[in-house]
């Protein structure tokens, strides 16, 4: 079985605008995919519905084999606990130094501080910023601030990593180092789902791509190269 | 969508909830709460002006209707204090004898109305008033005794002042009477003032209570929105709507203790200003000031109303903003 299946999923807005479109895919517990598509394409909508930040209009999404589009509550709480994500403006909190940061997903369970240094502190030497751990986020470039995010991200040993365009602002070199962090977590064995509409990027990785347009999926394979559009059989 | 979590329920079943609570043990509870009232108290004294304000505000809304309840219950004290006093004093005329004031007397303690009487003669009128002013010695140039013989009749508790009218017009029309008075005028006046603060104390209350609930409510929301970003990063790694609204009822609670402290404050000043004018009135009616009510308890019911009207703001201000939080 897989760890994360969408079914028929569709998501209208109130505007009538159609951000996905009968959404049929499924990823593997452990497993690495890469969302794309242009801008619009309905990237952003498939992560949020994922996280339970908005539902369906139609489908269902089963994570572990569990309706989670109509959770709420504590219940749904506790899931986004066991998520991870990661986005392109990182939402961090300027008032916070960069350990405040990385521990708030701890300090919402109540752990102890003891407990919370330890892992605040492996979460930040994964991304290679232990050093800065007192400074605030203005302090840190671009590249920095995102690899905060992810450390934030991951500090609570998430099953399940998401990141929206996380190298959205950030030149190729960088953008390579933080595509390989995500990749290092999914060799520990995290299910990481990546948006990114940096094709170049994307197809050098050689793993599974997912291809949106206007909210359908057009292409979904492991592929390195994606010029000809290809009928695909979408097993993963 | 419900075929398929039955579908799958089997296999929930034999791994059990997918997604537990991080379980931190007993005490994290308690370091939540911990950690969200350091961060108020710094929340707070970084804004110390607008916080100052906001107890300001609140304080003024709790201190009126507090303090009119004070108000009500001194006055009312000073009626039931005076509960066994209100009586009738019959003046008789100078040259009044013996027999006609026993008449007076006999018909008066007949009467069930009446509880007790005590007779004045001119004498001891004389004695009272040497006692009492200044004037004995121009008395002295008087050959006889000016002042008349009285009588001063206690009612029964509870008897009510108007039942006493055929009980007056008699002892009045009895040969040596000059006078009959029924001490009742002050006394109703002041229980009819206490009725009216009374009821002007319920409707500034709720009038006031609702204003310190809408400052507590707007200040909290200030607050929301200057944490917005950070609601936001909570919501997303999996806080609890209670967790993401526990900060604000500690505003809440914060903000509404300062102003019940401060009503106290602004209570016990006012008290200070009028508490001389006040025991000299209350003096001119023998009365001695003794304030009743601003004590431990009411303090802590104003500090209590305060905190409850704050989280209460602040749960009305929290639950809209929260609910509708805009993400991604
Ligand atoms: N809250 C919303 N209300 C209405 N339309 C929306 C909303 N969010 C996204 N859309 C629309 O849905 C489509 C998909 O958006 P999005 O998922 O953000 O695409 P991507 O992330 O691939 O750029 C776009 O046309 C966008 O305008
Ligand atoms: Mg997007």
């Amino acid at each position: 079985m897989a760890q994360i299946e969408f079914h028929g999923v569709t998501k209208r807005f109130d505007s009538g605008q159609e951000a996905l479109v009968n959404v049929d895919v499924s990823f593997a517990e452990g497993s690495m995919a890469f969302l794309t598509g242009h801008s619009g394409a309905g990237k952003s909508t498939f992560l949020k519905l994922l996280l339970c930040l908005d539902q369906p209009s139609r489908g269902q999404i089963l994570v572990n084999g569990v309706n989670v589009t109509r959770m709420n509550g504590r219940r749904l709480a506790h899931y986004r606990q066991h998520l991870g994500a990661v986005f392109q403006d990182h939402h961090l909190l300027g008032h916070r130094s960069v350990f405040d940061n990385v521990s708030l997903p701890l300090r919402i369970t109540g752990m102890k501080e003891k407990d919370i240094a330890r892992r605040v502190r492996a979460a930040l030497s994964r991304v290679g910023l232990l050093e800065k751990e007192r400074l605030y986020p203005r302090y840190l470039s671009t590249g920095e601030q995102q690899r905060v995010g992810i450390a934030r991200a991951v500090v609570n040993r998430p099953k399940i990593l998401l990141a929206d365009e996380p190298t959205g602002n950030l030149d190729p070199e960088l953008s390579r180092d933080i595509m390989k962090l995500f990749e290092q977590f999914n060799q520990v064995g995290t299910t990481v789902i990546v948006a990114s509409h940096d094709r170049d990027l994307i197809e050098s990785m050689g793993l599974r791509i997912i291809e949106l347009d206007q909210g359908a999926v057009i292409r979904d394979g492991v592929n390195t190269r994606l010029d000809p559009p290809v009928r695909e059989d979408a097993d993963g | 969508m419900a075929e398929a979590t039955e579908q799958h329920a089997g296999t929930r079943r034999r791994s059990g909830d997918p997604w537990p609570p991080v379980r931190t043990g007993v005490g994290a509870w308690w370091r939540d709460h911990l950690r969200i009232a350091r961060e108020t108290v710094h929340f707070v004294s970084a804004r110390l002006g607008t916080s100052l304000l906001v107890w300001l505000l609140v304080g003024i809304a709790l201190a009126l209707p507090a303090g009119l309840y004070l108000i009500e219950r001194n006055l009312s004290g000073m009626t039931a204090a005076w509960e066994g006093r209100p009586g009738l004093t019959a003046y008789f005329e100078l040259g009044a004898n013996e027999q006609q004031i026993r008449a007076v007397v006999d018909v008066l303690e007949k009467d069930r109305a009446v509880a007790d009487v005590s007779v004045t003669s001119p004498d001891q009128a004389l004695a009272e008033f040497r006692r009492y002013t200044d004037l004995a010695d121009a008395l002295d140039l008087l050959e006889s005794n000016p002042l008349p013989a009285s009588l001063k009749a206690t009612l029964a508790p509870g008897v009510e002042t108007a039942v006493l009218d055929p009980l007056l017009d008699r002892v009045g029309s009895l040969p040596g009477v000059a006078e009959v008075v029924l001490e009742k005028t002050w006394l109703e006046r002041v229980s009819d003032i206490s009725s009216v603060v009374s009821r002007l104390g319920v409707i500034l209350g709720l009038l006031f209570g609702t204003g310190a609930l809408l400052v507590t409510a707007t200040s909290v929301r200030l607050a929301i929105e200057a944490r917005l970003e950070e609601l936001k990063v909570l919501k997303l790694i999996g806080a609890t709507e209670r967790q993401m609204r526990r900060p604000f009822l500690y505003f809440g609670a914060f903000y509404g203790l300062g102003g019940g402290l401060l009503a106290a404050m602004l209570i016990s000043l006012c008290l200070l200003i009028v508490e001389a004018p006040l025991s000299n009135l209350l003096g001119s009616y023998d009365q001695e000031l003794h304030l009743a009510g601003f004590d431990a308890v009411f303090l802590g019911g104003l500090l209590t109303i305060g905190a409850l009207l704050g989280v209460l703001g602040a749960l009305v201000a929290a639950r809209q903003r929260i609910n509708d939080l805009e993400i991604l």
